[in-house]
């Protein structure tokens, strides 16, 4: 019984973390309509940014997360500005390609400037727990990351629908040509979106790097696992993403218990398949693009 | 483009006479053919020219042909971009390699066992799939690629599982002797042909417009009367039959297959390069991307070992913003035109 | 205008046929020109094995240079510069086979060996298809050498002696002696033969095995398997893992409140330096067990023992301490120098026999091959990480340190 409730309570933490790394993801896919390969490379990215400030400063990685942020913001926006609005108006495997190859590259370069070495970023108090009746652990590391992923979330939602800015990226969102008619700059608007998912990947890659270990051929985990937790909780949806994230990661944890260990991940495709047969817009969304056609 | 091949008994009433239908020249709609036998006889003239890893090298070159040709139905005709398809090349690799290890079947039954199954499997699968469109399907087929692959890892007692299954090819216990790096560089010609001809009977004929149509716009080619379902799902399995078998020969070369690999989504991200840098919904466009790319790659492998993936990344960003629409389509327009410049293709898809 | 452009094409494409009627030469045999002998080792420099296959190639080079500051090597009355051709494989192993193809064809008949069971095994297969010779020296999965592959040679210790080593280290120092283990392995297939092996020893040790679970190979997340361990209180956890599953290992064992009285055993990562780099003070008490340490017992002419490899070799990288990833290269290439030394000769078939019958002393320990391939005399050696370094504790004969027994705080 305990097994089961330290599953759940386990799961439940990674899914926050996986929320935080989805919620950028889903946003570019339901605002722009553009599947972000790369987003795998900005989380690992983020985590790069955090152990070199530990390492030269001393900085502790959920400090980090914002500066890990801001700098991925910043090249999120020039990447989009500069690279990816020139192949926005494209069929969809173009921009697939495009960002394939930008993942590449983003991926050999850290690669080449950090090496293929195993990292992780050592506190005092991350892998201390939280010790509930039943020997029942909850690691203080992953309670922060996932409390952290909840804030920003709510923080995002909040952004979005409150502030100028949120609200003419969710217009040009819904209609593009009505919102460049309204005057609202429609480069810079998908520029700044997707500045803020590589900003919220940045700030999930200094957790990661907290919690977990890293190293240049995980990037493609991050994005696959983005995949499945925005699609399950709903494109273009950021309580959606907080949802699908939970979800997968209750999926994985549970799941991890009844089957045999190595089934985990063909769990989370197995759900994503039953999603999108059964419920397309997942659990919170409302398709934004590419609506279901009834044949 | 080719001339659209209208029904000949259109009637036409006492005042308005029967519309004179422009068919092609017979040799205009035989030359594809003819390109293709004269290809064949190429391959074939070049095999004892080449070294045994040049063999092989094109061999491999061959096989992304026959993929990115088999992708191009699907993904190029009818706008349906499967990110998937590679699940279609692990199943036909695996259910050979299982039939010839576990039933000591031999290849050549094992190779059309593998399409059927692969067939069956996509025709099956397609029904609920084929009612999503854009990224959904795009995503649900890399779920079926990535469920398939597990599912191969947890069968360790049937498939070996994560440590892969070998397919018993010396001596005694092998069903079918293995053929060699010549064997293979004719087999992969073959089924590279078979594709190829495939594609243009598809280009051609009724089939080839109905899945155009779906692709330009999918409810008015239902108005029109295009049993859009159906097409949809005949190319989806006809597709992954052909990649299927690409699959099976590709098992039987390695001889030795992991799940890891014979399910690696880099596969299948190779084929729609290929694809959309030769020219997506052509029948020329994927063979040329495919060579393209092949050699591309091997070459920087070769030459510059330590970077060349990077170098790759950064080629394949700069001509998908140059040349978005592909290299086949590219000079058709350009021929056509008398517009070379590549600026002009920024200017199409930019915001 | 198209029908010039397929008529041209057509064209040309006839020529290119008409001209295909010569037939190409045979490839020049040896390999070697001015002097010089060339191997050919296909590696992971990219991907998902970089790391260790970078070690390997670390551990070639070291080989070549030493091997010719030595003055090369002598074959009848020729003296040959030893040099390495390179190139990547990706961690993939079909393209580690069409490599090792790719050097067949110009005439490259030496091979040193890729990283990992994986690719070793596909490439085996090409080696035997075509004649040449491979030293074997990171790829340790029994299944390649049951094949009835005659060609290629392997210097290191086979997988099942991985995990059965550390147990029977456990067996014969720790004291008082643990009751019940627990297995962890990844599933891949030189994971699974080592835990096999290790089981297999366990139970011939009298040690009761509790649990036997399997996560995704290069995984980071092993909580699901140490939750269903933890109920069944093992006294010690043995992990047949990589790197990344054995820093989780030690990282989520640690959050999940798994403690096993005796601690953890772990293959291939505790030696590995970002092991302890990663883990800090979690990482003390772990085992390891590895192919090679600076006390292994053995010495010949090139390298010395096993202490004065350890030196030339920090001298030649900047101050870094070898490990048996570098070793195991080294002495693959070393094997294979010394084979064609034995046999006066770089004729493949010769070298082959040569390399079947060599029986050495070494800084990496005995080396010699049974008729498999394998190296079987050559023992393994356990580690224990102390105070942050890997140090030796089993053998007795070249152990550095007694056992801290129980292996956790």
């Amino acid at each position: 019984m305990a097994q089961f409730l330290q599953a759940t309570l386990y799961g439940l933490l990674q899914g926050g973390l996986l929320a935080l790394i989805a919620v950028g993801f889903s946003l570019v896919w339901g605002v722009m309509n553009v599947v972000n390969l790369a987003h795998g490379a900005f989380v690992l990215a983020g985590a790069y940014v955090a152990l070199q400030l530990h390492e030269a400063f001393g900085l502790d990685p959920f400090v980090s997360m914002v500066p890990a942020a801001v700098v991925l913001f910043g090249i999120g926006y020039v990447i989009q500005r500069y690279l990816v609005n020139l192949v926005v108006n494209g069929p969809l495997f173009i921009t697939l390609l495009l960002t394939f190859g930008l993942e590449l590259v983003l991926v050999n370069l850290m690669l080449y400037l950090f090496t293929a070495d195993h990292q992780s970023i050592t506190t005092s108090y991350a892998e201390n727990s939280i010790v509930l009746p039943g020997d029942v652990r909850i690691p203080y590391g992953r309670l922060l990351a996932a409390l952290l992923a909840l804030a920003l979330t709510v923080a995002l939602v909040y952004v979005m629908r409150r502030t100028r800015t949120g609200l003419s990226i969710l217009a040009t969102g819904m209609d593009r040509g009505a919102a460049r008619l309204m005057g609202i700059k429609a480069r810079h608007v998908y520029a700044l979106t997707f500045g803020i998912a590589a900003a919220m990947a940045g700030a999930a890659g200094a957790a990661v790097g907290a919690v977990s270990t890293f190293s240049p051929a995980d990037a493609g985990r991050f994005t696959l696992f983005s995949f499945v937790a925005a699609v399950l909780g709903g494109l273009g949806n950021m309580w959606g993403a907080l949802y699908g994230g939970l979800v997968l990661g209750l999926v994985q944890g549970i799941g991890g218990q009844l089957l045999p260990g190595t089934l985990v991940n063909a769990l989370a495709f197995a759900v994503l398949i039953l999603v999108l047969a059964i419920r397309p817009q997942g659990i919170a969304g409302r398709a934004f693009y590419a609506s279901r056609v009834e044949a | 483009m080719s001339r659209v091949e209208v029904d000949k008994e259109v009637t036409g009433s006492a005042k308005t006479p029967a519309p004179v239908t422009p068919v092609a020249p017979l040799w205009r709609r035989l030359a594809p053919w003819a390109l293709l036998a004269a290809g064949l006889l190429f391959g074939i003239g070049l095999q004892p020219q080449l070294y045994p890893a040049q063999e092989r090298l094109v061999s491999t070159v061959l096989m992304f042909v026959a993929l990115a040709s088999a992708w191009n139905l699907l993904g190029g005709f009818a706008g349906y971009a499967s990110f998937g398809h590679v699940g279609f090349f692990g199943l036909g690799g695996y259910t050979t390699a299982l039939l010839m290890y576990h039933l000591n079947m031999s290849f050549w039954l094992a190779m059309p066992a593998s399409v059927v199954v692969a067939w069956l499997f996509a025709a099956l699968i397609g029904v609920p799939l084929l009612r999503l469109k854009g990224h959904y399907f795009a995503i649900a087929t890399l779920g079926v690629a990535e469920a398939l692959r597990e599912i191969v890892i947890n069968l360790p007692k049937l498939t070996g599982g994560g440590g892969g299954i070998t397919i018993p090819t010396f001596g005694a216990a092998a069903p079918t002797p293995w053929l060699g790096n010549d064997g293979f560089y004719l087999l992969f010609l073959f089924i590279a042909v078979a594709v190829v001809a495939v594609a243009i009977f598809v280009s051609s004929s009724r089939s080839g417009y109905a899945l155009r149509a779906i692709h330009q716009d999918e409810d008015a080619a239902a108005a029109t009367g295009v049993n859009t379902t159906l097409a949809k799902t005949l190319a989806f399995a006809g597709s992954a039959a052909l990649t299927g078998a690409v699959g099976s020969a590709h098992a039987f070369q390695l001889q030795t297959i992991y799940p890891d690999r014979s399910f690696d989504v880099g596969i299948t991200v190779l084929m729609i390069v290929m694809v959309v840098l030769g020219g997506a919904g052509t029948v020329i466009g994927p063979i040329v991307g495919a060579i393209t790319i092949a050699f591309l790659s091997e070459w920087l492998r070769t030459n510059y070992t330590d970077i060349h993936t990077f170098l790759l990344g950064g080629m394949i960003i700069v001509a998908v913003v140059v040349l978005p629409q592909g290299i086949a389509s590219y000079l058709r327009d350009a021929i056509k035109a008398r517009r070379f410049s590549p600026l002009e293709n920024v200017r199409r898809y930019r915001l | 205008m198209k029908t010039r452009i397929f008529a041209g094409m057509a064209v040309a494409a006839m020529l290119l046929a008409a001209t295909g009627c010569g037939s190409k030469e045979a490839p020049e045999a040896g390999g070697e020109e001015d002097g010089s002998l060339t191997l050919g080792a296909s590696l992971a420099l990219t991907g998902a094995t970089a790391k260790e296959g970078t070690y390997t190639k670390e551990g070639y080079e070291v080989c070549t240079k030493v091997i010719n500051d030595k003055g090369g090597v002598v074959a009848g009355d020729k003296k040959y510069t030893l040099k390495v051709q390179y190139q990547d494989d990706t961690s993939k192993a079909d393209v580690s086979a069409q490599l090792v193809d790719q050097y067949n064809d110009k005439g490259t008949k030496l091979i040193l060996g890729p990283y990992g069971s994986g690719p070793t095994e596909a490439v085996a297969a090409v080696i035997e298809r075509n004649g040449q010779v491979m030293a074997v020296s990171a790829g340790a999965d029994n299944k390649i050498f049951a094949k009835g592959y005659r060609r290629s040679f392997a210097v290191l210790s086979p997988a099942t002696s991985y995990v059965a080593s550390m147990v029977q280290a456990i067996s014969d120092l720790a004291t008082p002696k643990p009751k019940t283990i627990a297995f962890i392995s990844a599933d891949d297939g030189f994971s699974k033969t080592a835990t096999q092996g290790g089981i297999a020893k366990a139970k011939e040790l009298g040690f009761e095995v509790v649990a036997e679970e399997y996560v995704p190979n290069q995984t980071t997340d092993v909580s699901a398997a140490l939750t269903k361990i933890k109920p069944k209180n093992p006294n010690i956890i043995v992990g047949s893992v990589h790197l990344s599953e054995g820093i989780a290992i030690i990282k989520q064992a640690k959050e999940l409140g798994v403690r096993p009285s005796g601690g953890f055993a772990e293959t291939v990562a505790p030696p590995v330096p970002d092991f302890v780099k990663t883990l800090g003070t979690s990482a003390e008490g772990v085992l390891g067990s590895t192919q090679w340490t600076p006390k292994t017992e053995g010495s010949e002419k090139y390298f010395g023992t096993a202490a004065d490899y350890a030196a030339t070799f920090k001298s030649q990288y900047g101050g870094r301490n070898p490990t048996y990833h570098n070793a195991e290269a080294t002495a693959a290439c070393l094997a294979l120098a010394m084979a064609v030394e034995k046999a006066g000769s770089t004729e493949p078939d010769k070298v082959r026999d040569a390399l079947a019958a060599l029986d050495t002393p070494s800084f990496f320990g005995p080396i010699t091959f049974n008729d498999q391939g394998m190296n079987v005399t050559k023992p393994m050696a356990v580690v224990q990480i102390q105070n942050g370094k890997a140090v030796p504790v089993w053998p007795k004969d070249s152990a550095e340190a007694p056992l801290t027994w129980p292996g956790t705080t």
